[in-house]
């Protein structure tokens, strides 16, 4: 269970871009990531959780970089169910909700899994901003630069 | 809660364009994490007799390795009980802590944080400066009608010396949520006061009124507690006190007397009076500002009595805050008007939201047992811990509140009203305080005291 934590974790750093230390703090009060881990394996069931968790494993031990990793989990030789569980992963992580492909895949109808989800969405992460509703920026933050977006994502990034 | 958004799916496309182009160097692991948080509480030596009843105020806690959120929040638990039998540790004259005496040993004088400086006595009509520190207090006028006789047995006997009795002057809880009544209909009433560190920094900055504080232009940045120096912080307390008599036992609490002021200045409608009245303590809340912790460490504290926890057995024949024969709403204020003098109002029922922790119980157990063991009966022993909120990411430039933890914590005679875990709603210390500002809207460290500051008449 541990391992497929830390397996869950890792590879969701990969495919979202963020760093461990901040989808997955070594202090945790909030826990996100068992939320979306429960999330995963009951919307596209145990079975192919495990297939996807142990391809990212096996890479990772390869020593692959984390770009290589991610080309890896999201190659069409892994077949559609494979690739889009991947890809809806990354939809979680960055929303808060559980994707639903509609109209022959060209829309998406979501369900937001948490009041916690929705505040832990990365996409305000990436816009260097808050969640609508939830500030903990103080009082005449909107007068003043935002952190950079490396101090969001835990990683110096390609501006 | 479902909540349903349709979007279109080049979000996620583009999602994973971004995921692409990022996450090319790693800074640090969670592990390394856990060590840099730990290091960076810069905590005192370890203690390994850590209930020793000691009237010296901690200045940080002392980490035991290896670290966890749980095992720091156990820390940070420990640390809440030191600092609160140092805060109620009997008093000398000049407020320092009387070491011939251990707490629970004295009923009829002062501990040492009632000697403190009340917000009203900071923050005075027309921006007036305040009186030096251990100069009496500005009672309200209408205080002083009271009988010379009257107030004599209101006086808090220190060594050497008598006190005048600390002043009640609130009757609310925050943000309006309105105020908590007890078993015999009265009002709970509430006092905050400050150390003589946040005191002293408050009137050398002139952050006393409004036009200091506009002098200032700064975020106020209150001195921190440095573990293991002489360095001590900016602290602050928040009582809340329940009138005693009629269905309640004074045995079982820490009481004193107060002037109880009706304060106009709270509701449309209230009349200004004062009495004298002996008064339990219900709840209490302590902020303390430490280096390493500069969101502040909250601790808050109850008596025993207070409330049950919501699905859990009522187990016991009195609460303070609750009937078994009541029917009025859970956790729901009284109509309004609100005005403290009203002779009745039926009293409210309440009940704990978020349950103290298995850990947090056999850490009140051992204070308690220790209290016990100290001074037979030990009134001190009628108290708990509900939590301790510290911030795991002080130092976090993307999240100024530090991402505390528990994300929430209430006291159920402070925050009736707004317990849960709903952000931005349900009570939180941190994130709550994290958007105080002073009157010219700029930072206030923490604290809500600051826009107290009246302007000033020249």
């Amino acid at each position: 269970m541990e391992n497929e934590m830390k397996n869950f974790v890792g590879l969701s750093a990969v495919l979202t871009g963020f760093n461990e230390s901040i989808i997955a703090p070594g202090i945790d009060p909030i826990n996100i990531k068992e939320e979306y881990l429960a999330a995963f394996i009951d919307n596209i069931g145990t079975a192919l959780c495990n297939e996807i968790l142990s391809k990212y494993e096996s890479l990772k031990a390869a020593g692959k970089t984390d770009r290589e990793i991610g080309e890896g989990m999201l190659d069409d030789s892994n077949g559609d169910a494979f690739t889009m569980a991947c890809r809806k992963l990354i939809f979680l992580w960055y929303s808060g909700a559980w994707p639903t492909l509609i109209n022959q895949g060209t829309a998406t109808v979501s369900s937001l899994l948490s009041a916690e989800s929705y505040t832990q969405g990365l996409v305000w992460q990436v816009m260097q901003s808050h969640p609508m509703g939830d500030s903990d920026f103080r009082y005449g933050y909107w007068n003043e630069e935002p952190p950079a977006l490396s101090a969001f994502t835990g990683n110096k990034t390609k501006n | 809660m479902k909540l349903f958004i349709t979007t279109a799916f080049s979000f996620s496309l583009a999602i994973i364009s971004y995921a692409c182009l990022s996450g090319e160097e790693k800074k640090e692991s969670p592990e390394e994490q856990v060590s840099a948080v730990a290091e960076s509480l810069n905590a005192e030596p370890p203690n390994d007799s850590s209930v020793v009843l000691s009237a010296v105020m901690p200045k940080g806690i002392h980490a035991k390795p290896p670290f966890s959120l749980e095992s720091l929040q156990d820390d940070f638990d420990e640390f809440s009980w030191q600092s609160f039998i140092a805060l109620n540790w009997p008093a000398n004259a000049d407020g320092t802590p009387n070491t011939n005496l251990t707490i629970g040993e004295q009923q009829a004088g002062a501990n040492v944080w009632q000697l403190w400086k009340s917000s009203r006595e900071v923050f005075l009509p027309n921006g007036a400066k305040p009186n030096a520190w251990g100069e009496a207090e500005n009672v309200p006028k209408v205080c002083r009608n009271l009988s010379e006789e009257e107030l004599k047995k209101g006086i808090i006997q220190l060594t050497q010396v008598g006190k005048t009795p600390n002043v009640l002057d609130e009757s609310g809880e925050p943000f309006q949520t309105g105020p908590l009544i007890d078993q015999n209909g009265q009002y709970t009433r509430y006092e905050i006061l400050v150390n003589e560190i946040m005191f002293d920094y408050i009137v050398d900055n002139k952050l006393y009124n409004q036009e200091g504080q506009k002098a200032f232009n700064q975020d106020a940045n209150f001195p921190g507690s440095v573990p293991n120096t002489d360095t001590m912080g900016a602290i602050m307390v928040k009582a809340a006190w329940v009138k005693m008599g009629g269905k309640y036992d004074k045995t079982k609490f820490h009481t004193t007397y107060a002037l109880v002021y009706n304060n106009p200045e709270e509701q449309e409608g209230v009349e200004e009076a004062c009495e004298l009245v002996e008064v339990g303590l219900v709840g209490f809340h302590i902020g303390h500002k430490t280096k390493s912790d500069p969101q502040w460490i909250w601790s808050t504290f109850e008596h025993v009595d207070n409330v049950p926890t919501k699905g859990e057995a009522r187990n016991k024949d009195f609460y303070n805050y609750y009937s078994a024969d009541s029917d009025y709403p859970v956790n729901e204020p009284p109509a309004r008007p609100w005005d403290p003098a009203t002779k009745y109002t039926t009293p409210s029922q309440i009940e704990r939201v978020i349950p103290i922790t298995k850990e947090a119980q056999a850490i009140n157990k051992k204070w308690q047992d220790a209290l016990r063991a100290a001074v037979p009966n030990n009134v001190w022993a009628n108290y708990e811990l509900v939590s301790t909120q510290w911030p795991t990411k002080p130092e976090s430039v993307t999240d100024p509140a530090g991402a505390p933890a528990p994300p929430f914590l209430a006291n159920t005679t402070l925050e009736s009203y707004i317990q849960g875990k709903i952000k931005q709603t349900s009570s939180s210390c941190i994130n709550c305080h994290n958007n105080a500002s002073m009157t010219n809207g700029k930072f206030s460290d923490f604290t809500y005291l600051l826009q107290r500051a009246q302007k000033e008449k020249n």
